[in-house]
């Protein structure tokens, strides 16, 4: 600002001067119009987001549970313990819920964006039915995840459920499986549901992605000779990247925070093999009314979140100048 | 010629098994709230309904029954949560859009960041602030929470549909002595109507799939949204299959709906708020 001003007075010109500063005048007072139009949704988000967020950490940072909750006297500042108790404690599963949410972020991305990539890759395509059919696949993501988790709880049942009926049919299996009644096939099954929830999401914007491919490339890369596996990984894969970035970061705080489908589904169990950050802090608060240690959890799940979402952010502002 | 019309069929071939695969578990989900319990447990168990039976249903819309109650605490939570948020969102992408000033990006950069925060870091002060403002087992509790899902998303789409608005028209309005304000209003909204009905779109099927605040913030079965409803009910008829899934019919029948009539809105709200931000 100070370099820009100091370049116009050096400048010979006094009539552009002049009206540099009358635009800039009315920048400011545009200016603050725009902010004006923004304040209720911040003051909204400020009072139902950003002050929670505030006391939650302060919540971390003290000692309330069941027994002190209504009485703030009883309340004390105890500083990271709560931290250092939940990676320390015996009867902690903070570590491995850590372990699990990766588990079942990486499945499930792993999957979602292999067939997400593969459908739109076909549905780029035109064909008979392509509209329709890309359309039709986009309703998993839409339902509500508690009655998604429901379906692909009655899908994984030992008994009636269609998932062993299937596997046995076709030989893979012999004897009906207890998905949700042991604890690595109760994650394939949560990372299943989860996939089929995603696929659509993934599908989408990579789709989106294709569009932005100039038919050119595709048209001299023919000329050159290159099959479609060389055009895939010589040309649509790079030119793409950003949307595929955009997918994978998006996709991984989105999956991460998955609270719904496991809660439906497994509910963490059987003995924490599917327990998630975010279930792990639902059952501190209020099953086990260790508030502070539920807040606590809570903070290194939204730690961890931040800096990918962080990583997101960047990717966007180098990607559009227009922020 | 020939070649491609034979690619073009080897392409519908794998459309048409992808669309079978995906919506099966919907299928699935049909039939077996249309079957007995005796058929859904037979080993193996038919693939369509042989004894085909509404029973399932018309026990949905029993008087004892808690999914008609709980369709419409969802529908005045949901239709509330969006009113707030496409009310307060409008403006603020507007804003957003159309204005140069100082604390702008740092203001998009919260937008964004909002998005991303899991519900459980919010809940325990939400429930403190809700237990001493008395909000608890009210309707307004779970609005006011998924009001908060609804505008950051809503923010970052309708910023893009304002951004794709020619400056000109703005320009323009003043000219004829709008003031920012009916220019907004006589100009802008109704050329942003599509991102609108994108936002609201959005904002209800968030606050209609909400299931954590639902559970957290509403004890009295009467005030329930339906999905803690059904949450319940699974907890207590373990493996009543057929009346189950005839209730999650119940549950997403309004998102259904919205699918089929909005389906375009919602392809757009979905690759604009993602990949532009």
């Amino acid at each position: 600002m100070l370099k820009e001003l100091t370049l116009e007075n050096s400048s010979a010109h006094a009539k552009p001067k002049k009206f540099h500063i009358s635009h800039k005048k009315k920048l400011t007072s545009q200016g603050k119009m725009g902010f004006l139009f923004s304040v209720p949704a911040l003051i909204y988000m400020m009072i139902f987001v950003g002050y929670p967020t505030l006391s939650n950490f302060i919540l971390s940072i003290k000692n309330v549970n069941v027994f002190n909750f209504s009485r703030p006297e009883a309340q004390d500042i105890i500083g990271i313990q709560n931290y250092v108790e939940l990676f320390t404690d015996a009867n902690s599963v903070m570590v491995r819920a850590i372990l699990n949410t990766l588990t079942f972020t990486v499945a499930s991305i792993f999957f979602q964006f292999l067939i997400g990539f593969a459908l739109a890759l076909l549905f780029s395509k035109k064909f008979h039915g392509s509209s329709f059919f890309r359309g039709a696949t986009m309703i998993s993501w839409l339902l509500p995840v508690t009655v998604a988790g429901l379906l692909f709880k009655f899908i994984f049942a030992s008994s009636g459920g269609i998932a062993n009926q299937l596997l046995m049919s076709l030989h893979i299996i012999n004897a009906p499986i207890d998905w949700l009644l042991n604890g690595p096939s109760a994650m394939v099954a949560i990372v299943v549901a989860n996939i089929w929830i995603g696929i659509p999401f993934n599908m989408m914007l990579l789709l989106t992605g294709l569009t932005t491919v100039p038919a050119d490339i595709y048209e001299s890369a023919k000329i050159d000779g290159a099959n479609k596996i060389q055009t895939l990984f010589q040309i649509t894969i790079p030119v793409i990247k950003p949307a595929i970035m955009s997918v994978l970061t998006l996709g991984f705080v989105y999956t991460f925070k998955v609270f719904d489908l496991v809660w439906v589904m497994t509910k963490g169990g059987p003995i924490n093999a599917t327990e998630l950050a975010s279930t792990y802090a639902y059952k501190l608060s209020f099953e086990q009314f260790e508030f502070s240690k539920g807040a606590a959890s809570a903070n290194i799940l939204f730690l961890i979140l931040f800096i990918v979402g962080m990583f997101y952010i960047k990717l966007i502002n180098a990607e559009e100048e227009v922020m | 010629m020939k070649k491609e019309r034979r690619e073009n069929s080897i392409s519908f071939f794998f459309g048409l098994i992808i669309f079978l695969v995906l919506l099966f578990p919907l299928y699935w989900m049909v039939v077996t709230a249309l079957k007995t319990q005796v058929e859904i447990f037979e080993v193996p168990t038919p693939l369509w309904p042989r004894n085909l039976t509404f029973e399932a249903f018309i026990g949905q819309f029993n008087s004892s029954s808690s999914t008609l109650q709980g369709f419409k605490n969802s529908f005045i939570i949901a239709t509330s949560a969006t009113a707030i948020s496409t009310a307060l969102s409008i403006p603020a992408s507007y804003g957003l859009a159309r204005f140069r000033f100082g604390s702008k990006k740092l203001l998009i950069l919260f937008f964004l960041m909002m998005q991303m925060l899991p519900a459980t870091l919010i809940l325990t002060p939400l429930y403190i602030m809700f237990s001493k403002l008395g909000l608890l087992n009210s309707y307004l509790a779970p609005i006011i929470a998924d009001a908060t899902l609804g505008i950051p998303f809503s923010i970052i789409i309708l910023r893009t549909y304002f951004l794709s608005i020619p400056k000109e028209l703005d320009e323009a309005a003043a000219i004829d002595g709008c003031s920012p304000f009916t220019s907004f209003f006589k100009v802008m909204l109704p050329i942003a109507k599509p991102g609108v009905i994108v936002a609201a779109v959005f904002s209800f099927v968030y606050a209609w799939g909400d299931l954590i605040y639902g559970i957290t913030f509403i004890t009295d079965p009467n005030k329930r949204p339906i999905t803690s409803n059904i949450y319940n009910y699974v907890q207590q008829y373990q493996t009543l299959w057929n009346a189950t899934m005839a209730f999650g019919i119940v549950a997403i029948f309004p998102i259904v709906l919205i699918f089929i009539f909005m389906q375009r809105y919602i392809v757009s709200g979905l690759t604009n708020g993602a990949v532009k931000a």
